[in-house]
């Protein structure tokens, strides 16, 4: 029975006048129902330690878990690089992995058939199997060119950067062992340059750096990047930075919340970076503004280049081009008295170099490589520094701002600031994206910086170094552990197909002799050994010839040229939409239409798993679903909490997501999927005597399986990456590796993750509790090194450059290096260490050299080998571009790649006919909101609600010339598509002037498709394949195209559309190729 | 409600946070957060070395402990089982 002072109580007035909070601001206002409330965090039966599963900065999440359901999804606050951040994709996590757009049964489509049909999982899987070992068989080939390859060319696989780096592995290895070479994933089309640009200049392809310590720079040139926007958790770090004091520039074609928040924008024309860096470089050189000592002891700046080596010509060729195919020789670009292999890029270059053994034949003898000769006084003619100064004299502000659209004075400014936050006392950091990675010659945008941070002594320094923004949660890992095509673990290149190389000639070739790249051999045995096991012998090489050879580049857009010509049947998708994220949709599509089968792995009905019944050519009436032969299986995906496993983040970050919850119906991690389709394949072969499966059957395929699905146990292929000696000790560092067949790796980088049985990549130290290198927050490669290259940080003499930036130093009363970082060198190598005469190996390397991947111990400021293109940076116009070089007669790269086929045509030369039907400039971006292909988030509702539409945004000026308006429609078209979009009217994008000509920039984000709850045409159906020649990546931040007010024609008129601007355009095969007579290539649709 | 300087008098005394909490009938977390001004379970993610900071992270006091295993005994026998037999001395 409630009194009438109880029923007064209900009112919270009584409450706020009767009680102690008279101010109504806590417990007087708070309703009975308010107070019964608990947050199901709270509830929660289990919180499970996780990472968010989008982009790379890998923010921690932890997951709630009741009654065996995730429950809530949120920021982990321990996490040292994340804080309890995540951005709203991040945030839409819960909704992503338990809402209802995922598909939970295995669907199937058969040859010619309609519609979908539903299948079991088993049945799915032996049907799989059984497509490949018959396509496998069809398509083997044990000669290619005369030379040993011992591969199969029918089958292919793309995706692995959504994947955990476990997944990777096992999909590698199984794919290695059936003789698949033609496996790639995201890395290849998002920062494949960045690991040839920062491996060639380094020795490590991989950020240099960590978000967290932007937080110590004085200056932030974000170019190429608009990471508020595209990592904006990370983000938080440069706020962080401008809240002490740094200044933050932004150069990019397009406004963003990125340059809001600069002190400086600066708008640039899309595809003219290099010239913009070239010209800050000339200014350092020229006004002797570099910082010397740093420059002459850490840098290949003394070296002497041999007597053969030209610099560019008028033309913007090097010594060494073949205007015959294309490529260059890169002879002429070594040193002097010596010969040097690349870290990364294009290794065995060197293997053809006059005292080389031959590349057929054991190597047997020592070959002794040279030293290079150094002229310290930096004046020698040829030295690098000489070199580099002439290169980059023709760079000057007047050139910069006529090929950039920056005029002369905010260029200076920027200079200013280089200048003035580098040096003993400051330090100046890079952060970019796929802005600088995604061209013809995206390459050498990553060397120019680091060309650029190598002259202002920022590498390997607190708020200094490259900090390469990846997109996706493990696209650091799937480089790292490869799914690609030219890389084994641990960057170990794929061997090329010489006649009947051993691995002695192999290591040889693709080796220096010099740093810790020497000591390949151990490396690739251990690898052999964690791959072949027992079967692995000294005797037979450790089963060296089981590695599929490469006879070339056999990248993803090689692949689909394959897929058309006919030669690759077979294709796996892992969590990859090439028909909406890969340069040119249309050719994805009909590569994918001459496939025999198609195995689609991912969490909803992308578009590469629908194009057989909805695509645009099945609208347009060019592709009938009923004369589409392909099979294809979709397979639902588990989600990271549904597993365990590893992502690698942009930092080099290894981290472990526990599973919290067992997958739906048939979703099933790819572990699992490679783990028993591996099995079923091998069952399927096991009496088998011939030869071609001996790499499959040897294959060590034992990982104990757990949980009602028999999941291979994550841990234990984490602890093969890791690698074991014969004892079974996880080994905790690569040094401890050998090449004898007594220690196994599957990764050697890798090692140390999980020594002496640890999980190191589960360790979760909260922040507050450590430095701020947070070293015990999981762990990351190599050798729990934060920083790359820190050794930089003191002087020569093993001292902080300064007491604000010190790092690591040497500690002469211990003997050893020390400080607040794991020393990215020898711990008890001193300063003064000179190499002895006839040093190989680690022991080659000085006290002083801080880069003991290089083959000289020195950041390259000029590469003698590694890049395709030359050994310095070029300013070369984009493939498709409004603007005429100003600087060379080659108005492209001369060594890109291109694909010449009826569906690729490229746009004619500027100042040429046809020139004005594709007049403006394009450039592409990612939204927060949404997630590369659209895979993660058109299907997810919040993010959907959050940018529904897919738009393009145009200045004023361009909106008023074309008659578009702000919120109708535009159409704009290529040689290759006709798209439509939004417009969206802003002085966001900026018109340029370059002399006379005045460049409008239509900037657009890519996420967009027709599947999913948020729908739109897809950028890169105006896109072309053409590619860097070092990284293959392809060029889709720079092109051209026509805009104009209006939807694009449905049906056949779309396809019509672009033919009659195709025509208008005087367009043919050779355009814009410099080839007359240029062959196609595939077969024409 | 309990005031910060109760939640502080009772940590002074020697108490844990869920001590303290149990003797002001609170749960542990809100004592947390009245004692520094933020939530237990980090989502203000400053750090400062205020009175009634944890040396550790708080997020204990407002969930379940987290699973976060870092060794795997089935994982350590099969390595050591692979080593015998594929592995040279």
């Amino acid at each position: 029975m409630k009194t009438p002072r109880d029923l007064l109580e209900i009112w919270p007035v009584a409450r706020q006048l009767g009680g102690a909070d008279r101010l109504g601001r806590g417990a007087a206002v708070k309703s009975k129902g308010s107070r019964e409330r608990v947050a199901r965090t709270r509830t929660a039966d289990r919180v499970v330690k996780s990472v968010c599963p989008y982009c790379a900065v890998g923010c921690g999440q932890n997951v709630f878990v009741s009654d065996e359901r995730v429950v809530q999804i949120e920021g982990d606050p321990d996490a040292p690089h994340s804080r309890g951040r995540l951005c709203p994709k991040g945030s839409a996590t819960l909704q992503l992995t338990t809402g209802s757009s995922r598909e939970e049964h295995v669907l199937y489509r058969r040859p010619y058939a309609t519609e979908w049909e539903r299948l079991d999982l088993d049945t799915a899987m032996q049907m799989i199997a059984d497509r490949v070992v018959e396509t496998r068989a069809e398509g083997f080939e044990w000669e290619s060119e005369e030379a040993r390859v011992r591969r199969c060319m029918s089958i292919a696989a793309l995706g692995g950067a959504t994947l955990d780096n476990e997944e990777n592995y096992l999909i590698k290895k199984l794919l290695t062992g059936l003789g698949v070479i033609q496996v790639e994933n995201q890395a290849r089309v998002c920062h494949s340059s960045t690991v040839v640009g920062l491996g060639t200049s380094f020795g490590r392809g991989a950020s240099s750096t960590l978000p967290g310590d932007l937080q110590n720079a004085d200056l932030i040139v974000l170019q190429g990047s608009n990471m508020a926007e595209a990592h904006p958790v990370a983000f938080q770090w440069v706020v962080e930075a401008k809240r002490r004091g740094a200044t933050i520039v932004h150069i990019d074609p397009h406004y963003s919340r990125t340059s809001a928040l600069a002190d400086l924008f600066v708008p640039i024309r899309a595809g003219s970076d290099i010239a913009f860096l070239g010209g800050v470089i000339n200014h350092v050189i020229q006004n002797d503004l570099d910082f010397r000592e740093y420059v002459v002891n850490y840098t290949n700046a003394p070296t002497i280049i041999g007597e053969a080596f030209r610099d560019v010509d008028a033309e913007g060729l090097f010594s060494g081009f073949d205007p015959g195919n294309g490529e260059y020789n890169p002879d002429s670009w070594q040193y002097e008295g010596a010969y040097v292999e690349a870290a990364s890029g294009q290794r065995d270059q060197a293997g053809h170099l006059e005292g080389i053994p031959p590349k057929s034949g054991s190597a047997e003898e020592e070959v002794d490589r040279g030293s290079a000769s150094l002229d310290l006084t930096l004046q020698h003619p040829r030295c690098v520094w000489q070199i580099l100064k002439r290169h980059f004299a023709s760079y000057t502000p007047e050139v910069v701002e006529r090929v950039t659209g920056c005029d002369q004075r905010t260029f200076a400014e920027v200079c200013r600031l280089f200048v003035e936050n580098s040096g003993r006392e400051r330090t100046a950091a890079f952060v970019h994206g796929v802005g600088w990675t995604q061209h013809t010659i995206g390459s050498q945008y990553i060397r120019c910086a680091s060309i650029l941070q190598l002259l202002l002594g920022n590498m390997g320094r607190p708020g200094g170094g490259v900090m390469a923004m990846r997109g996706h949660a493990s696209i650091q890992g799937s480089s790292d552990i490869p799914t690609l095509f030219d890389t084994l673990p641990g960057y170990i290149p794929t061997p090329h197909a010489h006649a009947h190389q051993d691995l002695d000639s192999f290591v040889l070739s693709n080796a220096p002799d010099k740093g810790f790249w020497a000591d390949m051999r151990h490396y690739v045995v251990s690898l052999l050994k964690a791959w072949w096991g027992a079967t692995a012998t000294a005797e037979n090489d450790y089963c060296f010839d089981y590695l599929p050879r490469l006879t070339g580049s056999h990248g993803t857009y090689d692949t689909v040229m394959a897929q058309i010509g006919g030669e690759v049947k077979g294709y796996f998708l892992f969590g990859q939409n090439p028909a909406v994220g890969s340069a040119n949709n249309r050719m994805q599509r009909l590569g994918m239409s001459k496939l025999d089968w198609l195995v689609v792995r991912d969490f909803s009905l992308i578009e590469s798993a629908t194009w057989w019944k909805d695509g645009p050519e099945i609208e347009s009436g060019e592709m009938r679903t009923e004369d589409i032969a392909t099979e294809v299986f979709f397979l639902p995906a588990a989600a990271h909490t549904e597993k365990d496993g590893t992502f690698t983040n942009t930092q080099r970050m290894v981290q472990w997501h526990h599973k919290a919850v067992e997958p739906r119906g048939d979703q099933r991690s790819d572990l699992w999927f490679a783990y028993h389709l591996g099995r079923m394949i091998r069952e399927r072969l096991a009496d088998s005597d011939d030869p071609r499966d001996r790499p499959l059957l040897d294959l060590t395929w034992d990982y104990p399986c757990e949980g009602p699905y028999a999941d291979p146990m994550a841990a234990a292929v984490l602890a093969e990456i890791n690698g074991y000696d014969a004892d079974g000790t996880l080994l905790s560092a690569y040094t401890a590796l050998k090449d004898d067949g007594s220690t196994a790796c599957g990764c050697w980088i890798y090692c140390g993750a999980y020594a002496d049985g640890v999980n190191y990549t589960a360790r979760r130290t909260p922040a507050g509790e450590q430095n701020w290198t947070c070293p015990e927050w999981t762990w990351a490669w190599p050798a729990n090194r934060r920083i790359l290259y820190n050794r930089a940080s003191a002087d020569p003499e093993g001292r902080p450059w300064s007491e604000r930036k010190k790092l690591v130093w040497w500690d002469e009363a211990e003997q050893k290096w020390t400080g607040l970082d794991t020393p990215d060198f020898e711990a008890t190598k001193p300063p003064s260490y000179r190499p002895p005469e006839g040093a190989k190996g680690p022991a080659a390397i000085a006290g002083t050299d801080p880069f003991i991947m290089q083959a000289d111990g020195r950041g390259w400021l000029f590469a003698p080998a590694g890049v395709a293109d030359g050994p310095l940076p070029t300013h070369y116009e984009p493939q498709d571009s409004p603007v005429r070089n100003p600087m060379y007669g080659r108005q492209r790269n001369p060594a890109r790649q291109l694909y010449i086929h009826e569906n690729n045509r490229f746009h004619p030369d500027p100042g040429g006919p046809g020139d004005e039907v594709f007049p403006f400039a394009v450039t592409t971006y990612r939204l927060t909101e949404h997630f590369t292909a659209g895979g993660m988030s058109r299907w997810t509702p919040y993010l959907a609600e959050l940018q529904p539409e897919f738009f393009c945004e145009v200045s004023p000026e361009l909106a008023g010339e074309r008659g578009l308006t702000h919120g109708d429609w535009a159409t704009l078209v290529s040689a290759r598509g006709a798209i439509e979009a939004r417009v969206m009217v802003t002085d966001r994008m900026t018109p340029l002037r370059h002399g006379e000509q005045v460049v409008h920039t239509i900037g657009m984000p890519y996420h967009w498709g027709p599947n999913g709850y948020a729908r739109g045409d897809s950028m890169n159906e105006l896109s072309s394949m053409a590619l860097d020649p070092s990284s293959h990546i392809q060029e889709v931040k720079a092109l051209t195209v026509d805009i104009r007010p209006g939807r694009r024609p449905r049906g056949p008129a779309r396809v019509a559309l672009v033919q009659e601007y195709r025509r208008r355009a005087g367009i043919t095969a050779e355009t814009g190729t410099e080839r007359r007579g240029a062959a196609e290539t595939g077969v024409p649709s | 409600m309990a005031t910060r300087d109760q939640v502080l008098s009772l940590l002074g005394d020697g108490h844990d946070y869920e001590t303290a909490a149990a003797r002001l009938g609170i749960a542990p977390g809100e004592a947390y957060l009245i004692a520094t001004g933020r939530p237990a379970d980090g989502s203000d993610s400053r750090y400062f070395a205020d009175p009634g900071d944890l040396p550790a992270s708080p997020q204990r006091l407002v969930g379940p402990v987290p699973v976060n295993p870092q060794r795997h005994p089935t994982v350590e026998a099969w390595v050591r089982d692979r080593a015998r037999r594929e592995l040279s001395r």
